[in-house]
């Protein structure tokens, strides 16, 4: 292979910072500036047998990388659905990961 | 009318990639300007490899990941995909699928294919990797999933797992599409 490039630093983002509305901060530019990979959360208006599959596979994803030795964080999103379900998924599964500093 | 683009994951998180296969740090920022410039939604699929796999798996092919359980997990992973390709396309919504061509998983025209492939690869060379036409196994099963709304969804591949890749070539195809889709539309 031709050696590798990654940043080993992961940030789990909602559906907002993936596409944000006209005017807002460009978080996912920010974070691609700063070498950060990004996890995005499913949108918050899909229903919620489209987004708990897609959460929990978000969480099998980060325990891969937890476990791979990666750092992980999460974009404090306030009261985003998706982000609470995936919070919540991770801490049932035994693990945590910290906002983003 | 909206474009909706489903990401191969990596492209907005090459820390999924296998291990030594990464081109960037993270964000491949140049698709991500080229979306942001076309105005286009983003949506990024689940990784097949990273979570059956790990960090550490290397360089596969088909015919090692090609087992029932890992297609029933690459089937598991595409059903809610498909359905918001489903709800998306209902709204009147452009959709194109990107995934990586070269990948045993997310191929699009072109995946990895070799039976005597196996265990840790002894040839370093890129140029051994076994490419040969066809789609990945999660593609497989995401276009399966999609019968009946297949001629509405337009797939293109990147070909980051390619030994010749150029970047901006992979841009001027991916862009092509995009510019095409929408001329399409009308």
């Amino acid at each position: 292979m031709r050696g590798d490039a990654r940043s080993g630093r992961v940030v789990v983002v909602p559906d907002v910072v993936v596409n944000p509305p006209e005017g807002a901060r460009d978080w996912l530019g920010d974070l691609a500036m700063s070498g950060w990979g990004v996890l995005a959360l499913p949108p918050a208006y899909l229903p919620a047998e489209v987004t708990h599959p897609l959460v929990a596979a978000a969480v099998d994803q980060v325990i891969a990388l937890l476990d791979g030795g990666y750092e992980v964080a999460l974009l404090p999103a306030g009261n985003d659905p998706g982000m609470r379900r995936f919070v919540a998924a991770l801490a049932a599964s035994g693990r945590t990961v910290a906002d983003l500093a | 009318m909206k474009t909706v683009c489903y990401l191969a994951h990596c492209l907005l998180n090459a820390n999924a990639k296998v291990d030594e296969g990464a081109r960037c740090a993270g964000v491949c920022s140049p698709v991500l300007a080229l979306l942001r410039d076309r105005d286009c939604t983003i949506r990024q699929m689940p990784c097949p490899e990273l979570a059956f796999g790990g960090t550490h798996r290397f360089w596969a092919v088909r015919e090692q990941y090609d087992t029932p359980v890992y297609r029933a997990h690459c089937r598991r992973l595409a059903e809610p995909v498909a359905a918001q390709i489903r709800a998306d396309l209902a709204t009147g919504a452009r959709v194109i699928l990107v995934g990586i061509d070269g990948s045993p998983s997310m191929g699009v025209q072109l995946t990895a294919a070799d039976a005597d492939w196996g265990g840790r690869p002894d040839k370093p060379r890129d140029e051994d990797y076994p490419v040969t036409l066809g789609a990945g196994l999660f593609t497989e099963a995401l276009l399966d999933l999609l019968s009946g709304v297949l001629l509405d969804v337009r797939v293109v591949g990147i070909g980051q797992d390619l030994f010749d890749y150029d970047e901006r070539a992979e841009l001027a195809k991916l862009r092509a599409t995009l510019d095409d889709e929408v001329r399409r539309a009308g």
